[in-house]
């Protein structure tokens, strides 16, 4: 490939944009180079400067004014000091943790282990077919996912019947697991879980199809054991993907609005309020735009220092 | 690793081991598919029952009534044939939209070396993770200062916060791996250089614009938040917003509500199936892209 701009990573492992060393022009005669890239890049970047620049500065303001849609009052810092003596904010922030970290070590596990058995020395055509079917929970809409959820966990509802059928539960009980403030965001949880592992199951089966069959040989002529080969030789080589994802995941879940909001709209008494629904309901039912406004920049501070992490890992492999 | 060689394992004892290995592989991967599927199934049994069999205790496994009226009901009442017109016609702009200035702008991003490369790479990265229910607060404020409230167009300019920086990612991605001699080549043809990348760049990459558009319809067709927070109107609702309504509306109006929801997950289901290995790309892709 003559010199492109820059190289990149496209691919877990063995993308065939792997970094070139050297690949950079040193030097330049002109900016020929910027006006052509700039007369390229404009539409996009103005787009995306009045989709995320100005709002960002517009809620960084109203974080620092008492405002409904009437009126707006300078307060400096109050919405800040408001929110973090607030109960009910730390309890929607904990709420808001339980849930992603929930959602994502479930995910990771479903997913590793679907992808593991996917990528076991089984038929080909039933791999294609079982990996089309997983994959199916992962393009429904969150709130037609939701909705199923809903419609399943009715005290009279499908999954208590299950749940009798397997005698787990007595046959007249009616457990309203949507409805009951000790349940909530576990079902809402579950529901999620279900509808997102398949993410981790595609990107783990790609990272484990590209592991060098090798190593894996290599290990048997040692003996070793499944066990010491997926401790020794996959985890090892899944380490790049599987940090990828977890990262992305945590982000997604963190600031993820529609399970809960369509689940159990934060409810029974904000037992499983996350993050995202708290600022909308702040905002848009109790026209307290200051105070949400406060709440999506710490939800924004959070989500950075994730970010910084994973930008710093796939921009440092950028040079 | 240990490093303990015993004689090489009997050939029988392979044989075995490997068929109980194998055996264990399919039945906990059809188990697995029983158990995910079985949501899916039930919405699918509940749309064709009748409502009174919905909330029966025990319920009937299989339908004991078979029955489209829910779909009938969809099919013949205008208002909601016009939420799939609208989710419709907003994925397919957006999707347009995105692919065009992506193309532009990952061409850029692919094949100069300028001022800047490093700050909108990053930029694109970060607005992936922008928490976008920060965004709605200014955006509510903003349209309906603009007057663009309640408009469909308004749903078209927001959805690109997350579809547009996507396929800016995916297609440069794609666009380094094809050697720029082939547009140098047109150009010397006498293509210019726009004319170059639609002629020969666009149709080299056309994995890259499946994966990338498939998942960019994905995303705005399945948008919840932004719909709920711009839009208002029956008349201007999106499938995702109209499922929901059904909920605050009839609380017991199930086998509509699952009916609405067949039908909304189909057209993805069936493009996905059709087009599994591009959308696995773009999922792939949508992640690493970086």
């Amino acid at each position: 490939m003559p010199s492109a701009g820059t190289t990149s990573r496209s691919a877990p492992r063995g993308g065939s944009a792997l970094p070139k060393s050297g690949a950079i022009p040193l030097y330049r005669r002109s900016y020929r180079q910027e006006i052509l890239a700039y007369s390229f890049l404009w539409p996009s970047l103005l787009i995306l400067a009045a989709l995320f620049v100005y709002p960002l500065v517009e809620v960084v303001r109203l974080s620092l004014h008492e405002s409904n849609l009437s009126r707006e009052v300078w307060v400096g810092l109050a919405n800040y000091t408001a929110l973090l003596s607030d109960a009910f904010f730390w309890n929607t922030f904990l709420n808001t943790v339980i849930f992603t970290a929930g959602s994502v070590i479930l995910h990771l596990f479903i997913g590793l282990s679907l992808a593991l058995l996917l990528n076991t020395k089984i038929n080909q055509l039933f791999r294609s077919v079982s990996r089309g079917i997983l994959i199916v929970p992962w393009l429904l809409a969150p709130t037609v996912a939701g909705m199923i959820w809903v419609l399943m966990l009715e005290p009279f509802g499908v999954f208590n019947s299950l749940l009798a059928l397997l005698g787990l539960v007595d046959a007249s009980s009616s457990i309203a697991w949507l409805g009951d403030s000790s349940t909530a965001l576990g079902s809402v949880t579950a529901m999620n879980v279900w509808r997102a592992f398949p993410f981790f199951m595609v990107m783990l089966l790609a990272g484990l199809q590209s592991v060098p069959q090798q190593l894996y040989e290599a290990a048997k002529i040692d003996g070793a054991t499944m066990w010491e080969e997926f401790r020794y030789i996959t985890l090892p080589e899944l380490r790049s993907v599987i940090t990828t994802v977890v990262l992305l995941d945590s982000i997604w879940t963190f600031r993820a609005f529609d399970p809960v909001f369509v689940m159990t709209g934060g409810g029974p008494s904000h037992s499983s309020e996350v993050l995202a629904t708290a600022i909308y309901f702040d905002g848009f039912q109790k026209l307290k735009f200051g105070y949400a406004s406060a709440e999506a920049m710490v939800m924004l501070v959070c989500l950075f220092i994730v970010s910084a992490i994973y930008l710093k890992r796939s921009m440092g492999n950028d040079r | 690793m240990r490093a303990v060689s015993p004689a090489p394992r009997s050939g029988l004892g392979m044989i075995v081991r490997r068929r109980i290995l194998n055996a264990t592989a399919y039945s906990l991967l059809i188990l697995a598919i029983i158990v995910i599927c079985f949501p899916l199934a039930w919405m699918f049994s509940v749309s064709v029952r009748p409502n009174v069999e919905v909330m029966k205790m025990p319920p009937d496994w299989i339908p004991q009534v078979f029955t489209l009226e829910a779909y009938e009901k969809i099919l013949t009442t205008p208002r909601y044939l016009r939420v799939f017109v609208n989710s419709m016609s907003i994925a397919l702009v957006v999707t347009a939209m995105s692919l065009f200035l992506g193309t532009l702008a990952a061409y850029a991003l692919a094949r100069f070396d300028f001022i800047g490369h490093r700050s909108v790479m990053m930029f694109l990265i970060t607005t992936q993770m922008f928490p976008l229910v920060l965004l709605c607060i200014p955006y509510f404020r903003i349209f309906v200062a603009l007057g663009l409230y309640d408009t469909l167009t308004a749903l078209v300019i927001v959805y690109l916060t997350f579809t547009l920086p996507f396929c800016i990612l995916m297609l440069r991605s794609y666009f380094l791996n094809i050697p720029r001699d082939i547009e140098e080549a047109a150009t010397v043809d006498g293509c210019s250089r726009v004319g170059a990348i639609f002629r020969m760049l666009v149709p080299m990459s056309w994995p890259a614009f499946i994966g990338a558009g498939l998942y960019t319809f994905l995303l705005s067709w399945n948008e919840f938040l932004f719909a709920v927070v711009l839009i208002e109107s029956w008349s201007n609702r999106v499938l995702t917003m109209a499922i929901y309504s059904l909920l605050a509306e009839f609380v017991t109006d199930w086998d509509t509500m699952m009916a609405f929801s067949v039908l909304a997950s189909l057209p993805l289901v069936v493009a996905f199936i059709l087009l599994q290995k591009y959308m696995v790309q773009g999922m792939t892709a949508g992640a690493l892209t970086a």
